[in-house]
């Protein structure tokens, strides 16, 4: 047991740093905050090829895939930096649908896509949930069925995030429809291009000022190699992607670089009484409990991406990870912004904006994050059965 | 990055395991607790002969060599069964700084009757209204080349059951570090009664004079020792609280899957499920920022911060875990003839030793604002 990092690993993290800082210049800063955690724009792309162009997207992907062959460690702490620096990367892509799509599409598609996710040139977008399948994912409707060497898909998904700015749709649909079998065992996965006919989408505006989507699938074609692994084998795939999706949106970059900048700027401000805001008790207070909350989610999110490295990433820890970083996240959003105090609730277009509106924008999109990605009562059921050997429940 | 534990490791945790199981029974811990002092001296002596007591003491002293991480995995063991064992006084808190900071002498005096279980030696951490033993109130002036040592020590666990009682006083050079020898002229000792029931003694010291061969760090390395001291002992209870707060746990989703209410076993219900799933990820936390201080501190390194920061989950997991487990077993959970009781009191007393929640937080808070604590 060694819990700190190799002098490789700590030299890694000293490199992604500086050019971190040279890649988020002030034009990228301000175009990416426009569009918070979303991205999309021309030096927003301009980047992702450049970092894909120097070889990070695929840090600790195998060499023959065309990665660096690092480990999931490494891959890790390029996610942790790029999310440290503030960019809005598309982790999902590249993390969490990236692996499981290498693993097992078909040779064509590997071929065509692997090289473009690692190159920092497509983001692909999750189609699970439908207007009646959320936490129970397993009801989905959507159809998938064979026509020739064709597969076509008919339904409608929603919360398709980042699907206007997507290449392609990661899409699960129903291949089995016989009621006689277990409804999770007859769903498959399809790649869809975000061109072909049939395919279509509309906004939906969020409280968060995060936009998402209805994606419609009405006799969609695709060709019969755009299905994922084996006919009715999409279960496993959709919870180990989960599973993976579940470490990538609690990663402890961007939460420390706020940590950081909510602490600089309480030591930069003076109170009316000549005091500094970070002189006061309750500031230091409420920056400990931060301070110790985040410390606990590192390590977790190390842990996981060691687990990942020796094949052994757990579903209670994957969802431990989950729920505890989603209500951690929601508790330092609070904590930071009653440090700010009234500027907390100053939108970042608003005149006496700090640290550009992002804890005022925070905490409008912090309460998707405790039931997106697989709601958290469902997370503590599966800890209390894998983790605690709990009876499951019935429902 | 490694979180695995190496062959060394998972033998030193098996071992240990294995012996608390099977000797730390609750039909003995019930016997133990009908004497008048908390301590099981035949399983004491059982430990030293697996070698146990000296599994952090160098070999040519005795021991086994290995390091302070294996020992604290010892510690967390002993949390596991609530072992009536003073791990953390004996082997944490004393032999570790005599072997760290101690003369030749002093070493092969004290070392090979610790591992052998020959001797129990305690450190005095608290005075009254003082938590912090690298600014003692207690004072040590000089006497030729010996010292002589006032003052009052608190909460000092097997003080009156140890051949010395490591103390810190300050002198006019710096804080000093000595061997007290209970029964030397001048030392009162007087029983205090611990939630626990382990023995713990006020150590009223006045011109208790101690041979220049009992002192362990002198006066300009004194403060910077018991910090040292310190540190270790806060993970080591950090490790111990593990140990109780995973047992408890571990207890409760047991007992909700045997209980039937309504016709079925509570374990079904989801309010119970996820109380008990909060526990495993407070117990998450607790394992990770434990394991975490404890390497660096293995390694040498600086782990201020993160020792705070574990001790910090240590109250706070200690503290919502039993009152989960107790809740969750309902009447069970205070009967007297099922163990669970013992956990609670443990975590208790562990959660309020050597700094408490909100006192950490208030120190790591002026060092976050001190500029020596950014999340790096």
């Amino acid at each position: 047991m060694k819990l700190e990092f190799t002098p490789e690993q700590e030299a890694l993290r000293k490199e992604l740093r500086a050019y971190f800082k040279k890649l988020m210049t002030p034009e990228l800063v301000d175009e990416v905050s426009q569009t918070p955690g979303e991205g999309g724009g021309p030096l927003f792309w301009k980047a992702m090829r450049q970092l894909g162009k120097d070889g990070w997207i695929g840090v600790g992907w195998p060499k023959e895939l065309g990665g660096r062959g690092m480990s999931e460690m490494e891959q890790f702490i390029f996610v942790e930096e790029v999310m440290r620096a503030g960019f809005p990367f598309p982790f999902l892509t590249t993390e969490s649908v990236g692996p499981i799509l290498a693993a097992n599409a078909a040779p064509r598609l590997k071929k065509l896509l692997v090289p473009k996710i690692l190159g920092g040139e497509i983001i692909i977008a999750i189609g699970y949930s439908e207007p009646g399948a959320g936490t129970d994912l397993a009801s989905l409707k959507t159809t998938a069925r064979k026509e020739g060497n064709e597969w076509v898909i008919n339904g409608q998904k929603m919360w398709t995030s980042l699907a206007h700015h997507a290449d392609w749709l990661w899409v699960a649909a129903r291949t089995n429809p016989d009621p006689e079998v277990k409804k999770h065992k007859g769903i498959s996965m399809f790649l869809v291009p975000a061109t072909a006919k049939g395919y279509s989408l509309s906004p939906v505006h969020t409280l968060g000022d995060v936009r998402t989507n209805a994606t419609y699938y009405d006799n969609v074609r695709v060709p019969e190699d755009h299905l994922v692994g084996e006919v009715d084998g999409g279960w496993k795939m959709i919870t180990s992607q989960l599973n993976r999706e579940r470490l990538s949106l609690v990663n402890v970059g961007s939460f420390a670089q706020l940590f950081n900048n909510v602490t600089k700027w309480a030591k930069d401000t003076k109170l009316a009484d000549g005091t500094r805001v970070i002189d006061q008790p309750w500031v230091q207070i409420n920056l400990a409990k931060a301070r110790t909350g985040l410390e606990a989610l590192k390590l977790i999110c190390y842990r996981q991406a060691w687990s990942m490295t020796v094949g052994e990433l757990s579903m209670q820890d994957a969802s431990a990870a989950k729920v505890y970083g989603t209500e951690f996240f929601v508790e330092l959003y609070r904590l930071l912004g009653e440090v700010l105090g009234q500027s907390s609730v100053l939108h970042m277009d608003s005149k006496g904006a700090v640290l550009r509106g992002r804890l005022e924008m925070l905490y409008r999109t912090a309460s998707i994050i405790t039931f997106g990605g697989g709601t958290n009562e469902i997370q503590r059921d599966i800890i209390a059965m894998a983790g605690l050997w709990m009876p499951r429940a019935k429902r | 990055m490694d979180f695995s534990f190496n062959e060394t490791q998972k033998e030193v945790q098996g071992l240990a395991r294995q012996m608390l199981t099977d000797l730390a029974t609750v039909e003995r811990l019930n016997a133990i607790d009908k004497q008048e002092d908390r301590f099981d001296a035949d399983l004491w002596k059982q430990l030293a002969e697996a070698g146990l007591l000296g599994v952090a003491i160098d070999e040519k002293l005795g021991g086994m060599g290995f390091g302070f991480t294996e020992l604290a995995l010892f510690v967390e063991e002993v949390g596991r069964t609530v072992a009536p064992v003073p791990v953390v006084p004996v082997l944490v808190s004393t032999a570790l700084p005599i072997q760290k900071f101690g003369s030749a002498t002093l070493k092969k005096a004290w070392l090979p009757k610790i591992a052998s279980g020959e001797s129990l030696v305690t450190a005095a951490l608290m005075e009254t209204g003082n938590e912090d033993p690298a600014t003692p109130k207690a004072t040590a002036k000089a006497k030729g080349k010996n010292l002589l040592v006032s003052g009052t020590k608190v909460c000092v666990p097997f003080a009156k059951q140890s051949d010395a009682i490591l103390v810190s006083a300050k002198t006019s050079k710096g804080v000093v570090v000595v061997l007290v020898d209970p029964k030397a002229k001048g030392v009162k000792l007087t029983r205090q009664v611990s939630t626990t029931r382990e023995p713990w003694y006020e150590v009223v010291m006045k011109d208790v004079l101690v041979p220049e061969a009992a002192i362990v760090v002198k006066a300009d390395k004194g403060a910077a020792a018991m910090k040292w001291v310190s540190e270790r002992t806060m993970a080591a209870l950090c490790a111990m609280q593990i140990g109780v707060s995973d047992k408890s746990m571990r207890m409760t989703a047991s007992y909700a899957c045997e209980r039937q209410q309504f016709g079925v076993a509570i374990g079904t219900f989801q309010a119970v499920q996820h109380r008990a799933a909060n526990c495993y990820m407070d117990v998450e936390c607790l394992k990770l920022t434990t394991y975490q201080a404890v390497s660096l501190l293995d390694s040498g390194r600086d782990a201020t911060n993160e020792v705070a920061i574990a001790k910090i989950w240590a109250g706070d997991t200690g503290h919502r875990v039993s009152y989960a487990a107790q809740h969750l077993h309902g009447g069970f959970g205070i009967d007297r003839d099922y163990s669970l009781w013992r956990y609670s009191l443990w975590a208790r007393q562990i959660e309020m030793t050597l700094g408490t929640s909100a006192r950490l937080l208030a120190t790591l808070g002026e060092r976050i604002a001190a500029g020596k604590a950014f999340a790096e």
